[in-house]
């Protein structure tokens, strides 16, 4: 972000309809877009911004793939280390050994789960953005905009039109 | 109603719940740390002088350090039943629940994890379990359902512990960003950095609804995996197919009761009353008519079958199993678990809150002793009746299943004076006629 050349200012809403008509204003605006905050991730914001199907679902997939390659062969890896036929039961019981594949796969389906959404979420990151504002947890949608220098007075009418709370960063 | 609470309110309520406690919580937690050290003394004792102070022996080799592994693990079947299947399902009620629930899944779980390890006597040897060879290439065998149940049991715990606090991170970011000191940077670190920008919801609510499916398949087929422990070993009582469905139905009943056993003090303690609502409450107590309907067509299910198969071995198993010895444990059984939740077909029953604690209570005692009947009672009374055999807990015995019960209410009184009891996010989702998680 260069909070040097443009000035980031945020609008803050307690109703999330007026967070959503203002993003659509805000799109069909010269200011730039940067962010939303919001408590829950409301659909109404989550249309207004055209948010794009997540690729979370790779990870857990490719989890899920390995998970299942991961604990079938070792299920047959261990059972090969000792070749002692019993009762003339085979030595690859290919029947048992699809459970200790089946709950690997869910173990590692999580595991992709879990690293997919930190690599797509961008977490963990201790140190919160300057332009953060902690209303955005609790009860309150932030629109964060950013407009040259000169017009943040004009960004700031825009979002005291839609009835918002103004948070000026720089 | 939590729909009429606005999301500050909602806020408020739960922030409170984490205002340093009275003296009455230190004496009730001192209280519970003194039943885990009583727990923890009788183990050392075990681990000192010998499996042989517990009373299991030929031919009851599994006692009471099986029943609690099986109790447990039930315990914690409802909390992910709550968050995921319910999720799945879109059962809004379940949210105000569903925190208090993932947490009682996982302080159980980890609890049940530490029977076999009491079990094993030789503790030191737990590693003979994962799968590292011996000195003589010999490996732990994946034929065998004990096997599974390490691999079912681990990865419950993993999975259900990275749900509960994956479903806290906007909860937590709540928190940080009302703490002062070093609250505040403990919570900055639990956080992640959560923001609550839309980019990580997107990515989050698809994680949360994949989490979700994935839990569901893990919690059946870990009870399954449970009830093969018993399945697939040739006992009569023991030897049959429902036991996969018959565990899962007993051990979510057993889960909604400690539920309703979990959430009524709760609710009053911490003033819960508009977000954990009677509405809440009734929706679990007719969950647990149709879970109580279930185990008591089992029970029943499995008198017909040694009935009609005409196999002498299975009717006496079940001859015995109602009048003989043990015959006090199957009536508790039959009676707390399968008559007693019908009385919460009667609406006012279901709406009051003293009857519903009552209930579950009897619920909780009537799963603990369905275990003691299925495993006691099938290894004592087998195939041959000069191997034929008795078998009464111990001083010991009841001094660590006093310690695992005291360990767990101790963890969850840490937890709910501590951390968010209630999903704040998915009571402001409720509130707004969300579903969980942007779905």
């Amino acid at each position: 972000m260069h909070m040097g050349t443009k000035h980031h200012i945020m609008g803050l809403f307690t109703d999330e309809a007026r967070a959503a008509e203002t993003i659509a204003a805000l799109k069909a605006s010269t200011f730039n877009l940067l962010r939303v905050h919001g408590p829950i991730p409301g659909h109404k914001v989550t249309d207004a911004l055209n948010l794009k199907k997540s690729r979370v679902g790779y990870f857990t997939l490719i989890g899920g793939i390995l998970g299942f390659f991961t604990g079938f062969a070792l299920a047959v890896f261990t059972a090969d280390q000792w070749i002692l036929i019993v009762s003339g039961k085979p030595i690859r019981a290919f029947v048992p050994f699809f459970i200790v594949g089946f709950e690997f796969t869910i173990l590692f389906s999580v595991f992709g789960n879990v690293v997919g959404m930190l690599t797509q979420t961008r977490l963990p990151r201790f140190k919160l953005p300057e332009t953060y504002d902690p209303r955005c947890s609790g009860s309150h949608f932030g629109i964060l905009a950013a407009c040259p220098a000169g017009e943040q007075e004009k960004l700031i009418d825009f979002f005291k039109q839609k009835g918002a709370e103004i948070r000026i960063f720089d | 109603m939590a729909d009429r609470l606005s999301y500050s309110q909602i806020d408020q309520t739960v922030l409170d719940t984490l205002e340093p406690p009275g003296r009455t919580y230190w004496v009730v937690l001192a209280a519970l740390f003194g039943g885990v050290l009583i727990g923890a003394a009788c183990w050392v004792y075990q681990i000192f002088v010998g499996i042989g102070v517990a009373g299991q022996n030929i031919p009851v080799a599994w006692g009471t350090y099986l029943i609690n592994f099986v109790f447990w693990v039930g315990i914690a079947h409802s909390g992910t039943l709550i968050s995921a299947i319910l999720h799945l399902f879109r059962a809004g009620w379940r949210n105000p629940i569903a925190r208090a629930a993932e947490t009682m899944t996982v302080f159980a779980v980890c609890i049940a994890g530490l029977f076999p390890f009491i079990h094993l006597g030789r503790v030191w040897v737990v590693y003979y379990m994962l799968p590292y060879p011996n000195q003589r290439n010999l490996w732990p065998n994946f034929q065998s359902p004990l096997v599974f149940d390490v691999v079912a049991i681990s990865t419950y715990l993993m999975v259900s512990s990275l749900f509960w606090y994956t479903g806290m991170l906007p909860d937590l970011a709540t928190i940080r960003d009302r703490a002062v000191g070093v609250r505040k940077k403990i919570f900055t670190v639990l956080s992640l950095g959560w923001t609550g920008d839309f980019e990580q919801w997107r990515h989050y609510g698809r994680a949360y609804l994949f989490f979700a499916a994935l839990a569901t398949p893990l919690v059946i087929s870990v009870h399954s995996v449970v009830s093969w422990d018993f399945a697939l070993g040739v006992v009569p009582g023991w030897h049959t197919t429902i036991f996969a469905p018959y565990f899962v139905a007993g051990a979510i009943h057993s889960g909604l009761a400690m539920v309703i056993t979990l959430m009524i003090p709760l609710r009053k303690i911490f003033h819960y009353e508009r977000i954990i609502t009677l509405d809440v409450l009734e929706n679990v107590a007719k969950t647990i008519i149709f879970t109580g309907l279930i185990v008591g067509f089992a029970y029943s299910t499995e008198f017909f079958i040694a009935a009609y198969s005409h196999n002498i071995v299975e009717q006496e198993t079940f001859r015995w199993r109602a009048v003989g010895e043990y015959g006090f444990g199957f009536w508790i059984m039959m009676v707390c678990n399968a008559l007693v939740p019908l009385l919460f077909f009667i609406k006012k029953i279901r709406r009051t809150i003293g009857w519903l604690f009552c209930i579950s209570i009897f619920v909780n005692i009537g799963m603990w002793f369905e275990r003691f009947v299925i495993i006691i009672g099938s290894v004592a009374h087998g195939f041959m009746p000069h191997a034929w055999g008795l078998y009464a807990p111990t001083l010991i015995e009841f001094g660590i299943m006093l310690g695992s019960f005291c360990l767990f209410f101790f963890l969850y009184l840490l937890f709910v004076k501590h951390m968010p009891s209630v999903s704040m996010t998915e009571i402001k989702e409720a509130a707004t006629g969300k579903d969980a998680h942007g779905h």
